[in-house]
């Protein structure tokens, strides 16, 4: 900014600083009022997991419970083995996030910073397969699962889950954006693709790497139809598997289901809150220019 | 960079080891066999929440010890068949395959997927098996009932007390209707309303077809619109919960009559067993009856809807004899009283059997009671056929149209055949 | 196919940065290389790609495969032609769903990316606090679809949810009758999935803009730009390989829709939210007409793959 006297700057600078303020109280107010309409359903799982389950479905809406059943936290884990089901969840969820992130960013290096025929042929066939919805697959999938007699194992799902083409797509997109001097630069002094990859691309990277992490974390936590398919041992069952007992077949104890969705989330919350640093403005940029 | 090598392979370590001890919840009752004698794999709809599989189990184990039942549990009901397809289709070996409703059964030996069980049959007495007839198809039964559950009407007799009104006995349609505008009464969330419809198709379409002497795969329901119009009129009047309301507040029968916001709720026998259990947890004190459910006509016989759960052998099974003896034992009088125990109407009876169930804590004792669990008749929703759950698909979304009002009796009932005979027969 | 590569490749760059690939001389040189880069192309997609081509891949050819047959999922599949595309064109059910499955697309799409856009924009700032709002917003996705499917029903409930209440309120004195009405049934869903999934691709854009380098704002200012400008001018170009990815993947999944409308309304009233992942649901895994069910979702891929291959072709024109 090219400014020449010194006063005006001031007055300027109060005056923005006075906009600032403003503008915060604006946002604040703005995000209060967009957190009752999307904490609502929230709040409402969180009050009817402290009902009777007769009182879960009533019309109007009873937001307060009429008594505090503060028992069904205790209840829960002993009517199912849900710290079982939990650290189940835990483990698939974890090896699949982990492998996605790992492989995924690795081909996305592959699809994006080293050109060679057919690369884009190929992209194109792994993008083609998001949009076969998994109804139609998933029956043959199972067969072959079934002749390698992985079935009923942890295995089956994290060799289906681990490999999704949407963790390639979506580091591929990330990487289009760190402009190729950045690798040319590290290939001139020396480096070879893996070092690149290694030093400079994925440490450019961790935000897009936090939300691939976190969202495959997320979906593989609450997914239902796969451990559904695959998993015949209560034993081995998730969370959400272990939560749908819940529903029998004439009748549905929604009290225990909310209780049970709360204490779900509560490992996600952990994961957000600490994954949801390298969204803060202006870190990830530092490595660019240097 | 290297701090996050190190997490990378701190995590990877960590996921290797849990995955070296695979399975952490502890086995929530499934009986692992142990002890060296021969094991049969039955598969099942949530083992845990649902008690009857226990003891029917549990009953065949301490008659046969040296075999032990290993349940494949499939966690939620709703979807248990979209499971067991799978599983077939993969070539499972699971032994025995529990028959939940006769539309899965006629999937099952359409496709030709279960073992015959005529000499089981023979075995057993057919006079004494309540649904069994609805198992045979070409002449070969390809599974045997344990259970048979039949639609009574539910009621509250406080209300009908409070409103000076005869127990439900001998009711037509008309006059249940009638008792229901009755037992309405009060307005807003405090409303009490005579009786509550659930939303099921079958609970019009099925009962109609059944007392009507009809058959719901053939596309031809002129005779549903009587029921549909009685409903209507009911449901306009506000004397039975709006079916959209009902809908989407996903609302749970036995909710709506253990809370007392419905005087009559048609309804299948499985809701005997949890109001017992209710009723003995203290979670409800509702003093309530079964009468026969409303026929057409009053003088005629009762006729009503119904049909069995069994088990069937799957073809890929190794352990034939075995299961034929588990699906012997669970037709018989001792599966019965084992099942009657927690208060499940199995399909085998006789008095013994009927004496011991009226016998359960909360049983209602009354005459009318009685009488209501031994109708004349009890006719399938829906007859063994290879499109039945294609037939039902059809008759379902129509039904909803119907009930929100956003068709005509007459044009639902048009379309159903229509659709019926192009969309699910293949005419 | 090439023609189709590069979406956003040089997004990020600004404006005229000259062009450094094709620095080599030499022919035979460049074979060697061009083999060499091959090579190592293929080791770093090979780890991914060969448990997407063995779990994913074989499976979707297979099951398109199955669409020229007939099939029980239990006895051996039989020949059948283009019997299947023929009962397709005249099922009803398929046109129904099909129809309900565009509508949707066409709701959820837009209003999902600009909202998710907004409020990334939004919370990308340093506020106190700011951790939190975030979570908050990315709530609805992670809570259990149980839940989610149950409490929007009760807010649509027509006679007594809170939604026509406020209607009522401000003077509707017939409000729809949400999921109980064939025509306000698909719009319930539609703002019951954009609340769903605006957190999700909220988290995506948020991991777009943080590849933003923050020199190029600076330049902005310099040259006076104001905060409209500047949104204009640098954020949406750099986003734009993020805008891509979100709009890929939304239309994808509007077009997979499943899960939620399955919970929340089952495909009802009648067929008013009935969309074909449920009709391939419901015809081969229910009905076990395999080769049916497989042809329909050929006829899914097939209508996804030409808009991705149109979304492609328009983000690469812009590129040039």
């Amino acid at each position: 900014m090219a400014v020449t006297s010194a006063a005006p700057v001031r007055a300027s600078l109060r005056a923005r600083r006075a906009r600032d303020r403003v503008g915060k109280a604006v946002l604040y107010v703005l995000l209060a009022a967009l957190l009752i309409v999307v904490l609502l359903p929230f709040l409402w799982m969180l009050s009817s997991s402290l009902k009777d389950n007769v009182d879960v479905l009533t019309v109007p809406v009873q937001w307060i419970p009429k008594d505090w059943v503060w028992t069904n936290y205790r209840d829960i884990w002993s009517r199912i083995p849900l710290a079982g089901y939990i650290s189940n969840s835990a483990i698939l969820a974890v090896t699949i996030t982990f492998l996605q992130v790992l492989t995924g960013s690795f081909a996305a290096y592959g699809f994006s910073k080293v050109r060679f025929p057919g690369r884009d042929a190929l992209f194109l066939a792994y993008i083609a397969t998001i949009a076969v919805p998994w109804q139609a697959y998933m029956i043959p999938q199972y067969v072959m699962m079934q002749h390698a007699h992985l079935t009923n194992t942890f295995w089956s799902l994290i060799l289906l889950q681990a490999f999704g083409a949407f963790g390639v797509f979506l580091m591929r997109q990330y990487y289009m954006t760190i402009p190729d001097e950045l690798t040319e630069a590290a290939r001139i002094d020396g480096l070879n693709d893996y070092g690149i990859w290694a030093r400079i691309v994925l440490p450019l990277s961790k935000p897009a790497l936090a939300s691939l992490a976190l969202l495959t974390f997320v979906n593989t936590w609450n997914d239902y139809m796969g451990p559904f398919i695959y998993l015949s041992s209560n034993n081995l069952w998730t969370v959400q598997l272990g939560l749908r007992q819940f529903i029998g077949q004439y009748e549905a104890d929604y009290a225990m289901i909310m209780t049970g969705s709360v204490i779900s989330i509560l490992p996600i919350l952990v994961i957000f809150l600490a994954g949801q640093r390298y969204f803060i403005a202006g870190i990830a940029t530092s490595g660019l220019k240097g | 960079m290297k701090r996050l090598t190190r997490t990378l392979a701190a995590v990877a370590g960590v996921a290797a080891a849990a995955l070296a001890l695979a399975g952490c919840a502890g086995s929530a009752g499934s009986s692992d066999s142990s002890s060296g004698g021969k094991t049969l794999t039955i598969a099942v709809w949530d083992y845990a929440e649902t008690p009857e599989f226990k003891a029917l189990f549990d009953a065949f184990h301490a008659a046969n010890p040296d075999i032990t039942i290993k349940p494949v549990d499939v966690p939620n009901a709703a979807d248990y068949e979209s499971k067991v397809t799978t599983m077939l289709a993969g070539g499972d070996s699971t032994d025995i395959i529990t028959v939940k409703n006769l539309t899965d059964y006629s999937g099952y030996v359409a496709k030709n997927q279960l073992l015959s069980l005529d000499d089981v049959e023979k075995k057993l007495p057919a006079d004494k098996l309540a649904g069994l007839d609805s198992y045979k198809y070409k002449g070969d039964y390809y599974a045997l009932p344990y259970r048979t559950d039949f639609s009574v009407l539910f009621y509250n007799k406080t209300m009908f007390k409070d409103a000076g009104l005869a127990d439900p006995e001998n009711l037509t349609w008309d006059e249940f209707a009638a008792d229901a505008a009755k037992l309405t009464k009060g307005s807003g969330s405090s409303k009490v309303y005579g009786a509550y419809i659930h939303t099921w198709n079958s609970l019009v379409q099925g009962i109609a077809a059944a007392q009507n002497g009809k058959d719901l795969t053939n596309p031809s329901y002129g005779y549903l619109k009587d029921q549909y119009d009685l409903m209507l009129k009911m449901q306009k009047a506000g004397d039975i919960i709006d079916f959209g309301d009902a809908t989407s507040q996903s609302l749970a029968y036995q909710t709506v009559f253990e809370t007392g916001q419905a005087a009559m709720v048609p309804m299948g026998t499985w809701l005997i067993a949890p109001l017992l259990a209710d009723e003995n947890a203290g979670k409800t004190n509702v003093d309530w009856g079964i009468a026969p459910l409303p026929q057409i006509e009053s003088g005629q016989p009762i006729v009503t809807d119904g049909g069995p759960t069994g088990f069937g052998i799957n073809k890929a099974s190794k352990n034939v004899d075995l299961a034929k003896k588990f699906i012997e034992f669970a037709a018989s009088e001792k599966g019965a009283e084992a099942v009657a125990s927690i208060g499940i109407v199995p399909s085998y009876s006789s008095d013994t059997i009927t004496q011991k169930y009226f016998s359960l804590k909360g049983m209602p004792q009354d005459a009318l009671s009685k009488k209501a669990f031994a109708p004349d008749k009890v006719v399938p929703d829906l007859p063994v056929n290879p499109n039945s759950a294609a037939v039902n698909t059809v008759l379902n979304e129509e039904h909803q149209l119907i009930m929100t009002g956003s068709k005509s009796v007459d044009a639902g009932i048009k379309e159903m055949e229509q659709r019926v005979k192009s969309e699910a027969l293949n005419q | 196919m090439t023609s189709l590569a590069e979406p956003g490749t040089r997004a990020a760059e600004p404006a005229g940065a000259p062009p450094d690939r094709h620095r080599n001389g030499q022919r035979m040189r460049r074979g060697a290389l061009r083999r060499r880069s091959t090579l190592v192309g293929w080791s770093f997609i090979l780890p991914n790609f060969l448990g997407f081509a063995l779990f994913t891949l074989v499976p979707v050819v297979a099951a398109f495969l199955l669409s020229f047959m007939n099939w029980d999922a239990y006895n051996p599949p039989t020949w059948a032609g283009v019997h299947n595309f023929v009962r397709m064109l005249n099922d009803q059910s398929f046109w129904v769903a099909l129809e309900n499955t565009a509508l949707y697309a066409l709701g959820h799409v837009p209003i999902t990316l600009a909202l998710s856009l907004l409020l990334a924009l939004l919370l990308n700032k340093k506020l106190k606090g700011i951790a939190f709002f975030r979570v908050a917003i990315f709530f609805p996705y992670i809570s259990s679809l149980v839940a989610v499917a149950i409490v929007w029903n009760l807010l649509f409930n027509p006679s007594s949810g809170p939604i026509n209440q406020f209607l009522h309120l401000i003077g509707i004195t017939n409000p729809p009758g949400w999921t109980a009405s064939t025509t306000w049934a698909l719009p319930a869903v539609i703002i019951t999935s954009v609340w769903k999934d605006m957190g999700y691709y909220m988290v995506l854009f948020l991991a777009g803009l943080q590849a933003i380098p923050q020199e190029y704002y600076e330049a902005a200012s310099v040259d006076g730009a104001n905060g409209w400008q500047k949104f204009w001018n640098v954020t949406v170009p750099s986003l734009r390989p993020t805008t891509f990815f979100v709009l890929v993947m939304l239309s994808i999944s509007s077009f997979k829709v499943f899960d939620l409308i399955f919970v929340m309304t089952g495909g009802g009233p009648g067929r008013a939210t009935l969309v074909l992942s449920q009709l391939i649901y419901q015809d081969g895994i229910l009905n076990g007409q395999f080769g049916y069910a497989s042809a329909i979702s050929l006829a899914l891929f097939l209508i996804v793959l030409v808009i991705t291959v149109f979304q492609f072709r328009l983000q690469q024109r812009r590129e040039n």
